[in-house]
């Protein structure tokens, strides 16, 4: 009787996660996908047809705009995860390497709009650097070479960006891999660091880290508001010409939009499909560069000039690309808290010529309602997925220690709201919303953003929780405790890095929605990324500097939070020590640690 | 027991789920008959009493701080005189307040819409329409309709007749902002504008159509360049279109490659044309707002020695305007909402040179303050709408890509 009750509750829960988390899909997805082939209830229309895909393919420079938008994509994703990995190996063990943890955390609170300001501010031809080159050299900078408003431009500003997110997820899953025992066994075997961090880390890392590629490539691939800002406007990539359409009154260019989307998200799927198999060929396929002993010891006269002109530039790339991810950062930062103080900074002005709290004073009566709906709205969102990515989790793992209920859920399910245009699921969401009662904004709103949070937290958490080590349940387990007590005091304090990390992300995930945020709360829920995002299309670059700093400092909180709890808890050799005192302490344990292994 | 009745609810749930989302994909709406109907002569202290603790979701483009300051202003008078709130929802496109509308009806909700009031003028206009997202007129029933100056042409949008279906809220025209220092004789003709970007390379430009501003830029363009301007007020001829635009490619042809960027990029809208003349990349800034100089001055966007000028044939103009859609929830409000904002105080306010800088659309003599020193300029009439798409089409074939 009390097995019948478990095993109800526990289908009843398992239940209510996948409503909750992939019922809004229904509506979203039958939605753009009737759009898509012209069947419009609005409009009486019912016979599908591929006008709309006509239209697209007639649409001038349509062909290039999706090569451009292919080719931003991939070249930044592949960027990101090269710099990123150039960057792990060249300092993860350094000393230095708790300082540039500490940097990521700005750097990743800095939301991609704000970032995007600061940079093109940076680099247009009347902007901060050119005008520093005038008043120096003489010399105006990018008059000739264009970066803004270009796809380069596009490309570097999004690796930058990135590239601090992979090291942000990095930090919870290196944890959990053996890194110091692995480099240790690999260099007795000869190898030196650096090949031991590509032969035996990097073929862990990689599919860990599967779920955060996929995350910035259709983030790359779908982004519109960055690319508004920075990225080139003839052609203009795909999403902004579907954003375009989409915001023009005229119904047919509506069906030319859905039909633009569907394309978008058939890309994604291509582009998901091409990082696993990618990752596939690397790391299960040709495998025999893993163990093939040529090339391995470094006095060996057999290494060709090639493989050490590469090394080289690829030891530069990591520091170049550490380097320009914390200079733009920042300057991308002094830039907008600058502006947010100036009244004018005309060209060719170094410094603002005229200082003002102005525009400060007449927002903030009016911030600390927007602030308080934005955060209540965040945390409550981010923890509300985190139950539900806990529960799935538990019951998708294979290693589950109860194997009655398993349910293995397709990935391309899981990462839908991510890589699906937003815009064309929020349409039959807000309809179905509409029909259902859309009065309940609040409800609405917490449950798109749910859905939204839902896949970054699972992508998040579920790297730490494949790499868990089971051994741990099995002896406690065997020492007698119920399923639950270890699991509730030996799993979750080991992940809890990663479960906190996990947070901080759902968090600003949520703090970043503006779309679900306005369609489905009808205007009746402000928040500072509704409020910033309407600003933008003012372009008065210091309003647009207040809010920008508002939705950096929000998630600034929540990130720097999560890594400090990170940084204490979790497995105890990764643990940053408190104290000189604790630091034997914790070198004795280790030892002993390690000596109990070796037995 | 618990457990069952939770399961039982979520099938109730997950039940309603499914039939919305079939119904979704299925459902051809009804025109129902709205009970509310605003009747033909407004009984206004009911109307009043009626608006009394109701809170107006007003959608209208979010992007100017200093028109948002304008409907905080209005908020307050509102709450002080009439008990009912504005409620500026701030959208970067109204578009999205259209296609919001357009789901509700869908939906069969005619009534209890979220939507109470919205700022819209042109292809909106004629969109919402011909969608019947406007079904009811009231703009001449309003008691401030008495100041409205009818000289203006405030029955017509973009050639639409409005038949009352939205009031007349400012004015727009169409010009060009220079800065004294640099440029002292700006360009007033498009053969002037021509020769000015052969001697200043790089330092002319106009946002990318089919942005709101760059296809008016076209339109003025076309019509200075057109043998006879007459033709653009009538529907587009496809048979003729390409005859009839060719002096405009012509003349781009030869303008794009002295341009900004050599033509390759555009500004993305007036604002940033703005940003530019500020940042000194562009000689020229475009605006629809004739007293956008003094505003901008005054807010620091601008420089001192800036001033705005129209093109010699005069300014596009039209106006922008308030409607209330089909199913608004607080009709009343918006009622009461409209009537404030078309009050002489109100629209004195609208007009400080200072803050927003709108022109008026009431008779001179109920102007007061700064506004009443507003400039406006000789006008041009927008063409058939017809021709905006055309335009925009024929732009993108060309230059888009």
């Amino acid at each position: 009787m009390n097995n019948c009750i478990k095993k109800t509750t526990k289908t009843s829960i398992l239940i209510l996660v996948l409503v909750l988390c992939f019922l809004p899909m229904l509506p979203g997805l039958s939605g753009l996908l009737l759009a898509a082939f012209a069947i419009n209830p609005r409009l009486n229309q019912f016979h599908g047809s591929l006008s709309g895909f006509e239209q697209l393919a007639q649409f001038p420079g349509i062909s290039q705009s999706i090569l451009m938008t292919l080719n931003v994509s991939i070249i930044s994703t592949f960027l990101s995860v090269l710099i990123s990995f150039v960057i792990l190996r060249r300092w993860y063990q350094s000393k230095h390497w708790q300082k540039i943890e500490n940097a990521i955390a700005p750097i990743l609170a800095l939301p991609h709009v704000a970032f995007a300001i600061g940079f093109a501010f940076l680099f247009t031809p009347s902007g901060f650097i050119s005008r520093l080159s005038t008043e120096l050299f003489e010399f105006a900078l990018f008059t000739d070479v264009q970066i803004i408003k270009h796809q380069l431009g596009l490309i570097i500003g999004l690796t930058l960006k990135e590239v601090p997110f992979i090291l942000f997820m990095s930090i919870a899953l290196l944890k959990q891999l053996n890194i110091k025992q692995s480099l240790q066994c690999a260099q007795s075997l000869g190898f030196s660091q650096q090949q031991a961090w590509l032969k035996v880390i990097f073929p862990q890392w990689l599919p860990k880290m599967r779920f955060s590629i996929i995350a910035i490539m259709a983030y790359s691939l779908s982004v519109v508001d960055v690319s508004l800002i920075i990225g080139p406007s003839i052609p203009s990539t795909l999403p902004v010409m579907i954003w375009s359409w989409l915001n023009e009154s005229n119904l047919d260019t509506h069906l030319m939009a859905a039909s633009g989307a569907l394309v978008l998200a058939l890309l994604c799927v291509l582009l998901v499909y091409t990082v696993i198999f990618v990752e596939w060929l690397i790391v299960k396929k040709c495998t025999s560069w893993q163990f093939s002993g040529r090339k391995t010891l470094t006095g060996c006269k057999g290494i060709s000039l090639f493989t050490r002109l590469s090394k080289a530039s690829l030891a530069g790339l990591g520091s170049l690309g550490l380097i320009s991810v914390l200079l733009a950062s920042s300057l991308s930062l002094i830039m907008i808290i600058v502006w947010s103080f100036s009244k004018r900074w005309p060209y060719p002005h170094i410094l603002p010529s005229n200082w003002s709290l102005q525009f400060w004073q007449s927002e903030l009566p009016y911030l600390f309602d927007t602030f308080v709906t934005s955060i209540g709205l965040a945390m409550l969102s981010a923890t509300i997925a985190l139950l539900l990515v806990l529960v799935l989790l538990e019951v998708n793992n294979r290693n589950n220690i109860s194997h009655k209920v398993r349910l293995v859920i397709p990935m391309i399910l899981i990462v839908t709201p991510i890589i699906a245009p937003q815009l064309s699921l929020l349409l039959g969401i807000q309809l179905a919303a509409i029909y259902i009662g859309a009065e309940h904004f609040y409800l609405w709103v917490l449950w798109s953003h749910v859905f939204f949070v839902f896949p970054y937290i699972y992508l998040s958490l579920d790297g730490p929780w494949r790499s868990f080590d089971q051994g741990f349940n099995k002896v406690g387990l065997s020492l007698g405790k119920s399923a639950w007590t270890v699991w509730w005091t030996i799993k979750i304090p080991l992940l809890l890095p990663a479960i906190v990390i996990s947070m901080a992300v759902g968090i600003s995930v949520s703090l970043a929605q503006f779309l679900p945020t306005l369609m489905l709360g009808a205007g009746r829920i402000a928040t500072i990324t509704t409020e910033a995002v309407a600003l933008s299309s003012g372009q008065d670059r210091r309003v647009m500097a207040i809010y920008a700093l508002l939705q950096t400092i929000t998630p600034l909180f929540f990130f720097a939070v999560a890594l400090f709890i990170a940084k204490k808890t979790g497995p105890l050799e990764s643990r940053t020590p408190f104290s000189f005192k604790k630091q034997l302490k914790q070198h004795k344990h280790k030892r002993t640690k390690h000596e109990a292994r070796s037995i | 027991m618990k457990n069952l009745m939770e399961q039982k609810m979520l099938k109730k749930v997950i039940l309603k789920i499914a039939i919305a989302t079939v119904f979704v994909s299925t459902s051809s709406f009804s025109l129902a008959q709205d009970t509310t109907t605003i009747s033909k002569n407004l009984d206004w202290p009911r109307i009043e009493k009626q608006a009394k603790g109701q809170t107006v979701y007003f959608y209208a483009w979010g992007g100017s701080q200093q028109i948002n300051n304008y409907l905080r202003w209005a908020d307050k008078q509102l709450q002080q005189q009439f008990d009912v709130r504005l409620q500026h929802v701030k959208v970067d496109d109204i578009s999205t307040a259209i296609s919001r509308l357009l789901a509700e009806k869908a939906a069969g909700k005619v009534t209890g819409g979220t939507i109470d009031m919205l700022w819209i003028n042109g292809e909106n206009f004629k969109n919402m329409k011909q969608n019947q997202l406007i079904t009811q007129p009231f703009a001449q029933q309003l008691p401030s309709w008495q100041f409205v100056n009818k000289d203006f042409p405030v029955d017509n949008d973009f050639t639409e007749p409005t038949e009352g279906l939205e009031a007349p809220w400012g004015i727009g025209q169409l010009i060009f902002i220079h800065d004294k220092k640099r440029t002292p004789t700006p360009p007033t003709s498009m053969k002037q504008l021509l020769t000015f970007a052969q001697q200043n390379p790089n330092k002319f430009s106009y946002p990318q159509p089919p942005s709101f501003h760059g296809t008016s830029f076209l339109k003025t363009a076309l019509l200075e360049l057109v043998e006879d301007p007459a033709l653009l007020y009538q529907a587009v001829d496809e048979k003729t279109f390409v005859k009839t635009t060719q002096p405009l490619w012509q003349y781009l042809d030869q303008l794009h490659p002295l341009s900004w960027q050599q033509g390759k990029q555009f500004p993305t809208s007036s604002a940033h044309t703005m940003q530019l003349l500020d940042d000194g990349e562009l000689d020229l800034a475009i605006s629809f707002n004739p007293n956008e100089v003094s505003s901008a001055q005054s807010n620091g966007t601008l420089a001192e020695t800036t001033d705005s000028y129209a093109m010699e044939n005069g300014a596009l103009s039209n106006i922008h305007f308030l409607s209330i859609p089909f199913n608004a929830n607080a009709k009343q409000g918006a009622l009461v909402a409209i009537n404030f904002l078309l009050s002489p105080e109100a629209q004195s306010k609208k007009g400080d040179l200072s803050q927003w800088g709108d022109p008026s659309v009431l008779k001179t003599q109920y102007i007061t303050g700064s506004a009443a020193n507003t400039k406006l300029f000789k006008s041009v009439a927008e063409p058939h709408p017809s021709w905006q798409a055309a335009l925009e089409q024929a732009w993108q074939q060309r230059y888009g890509h």
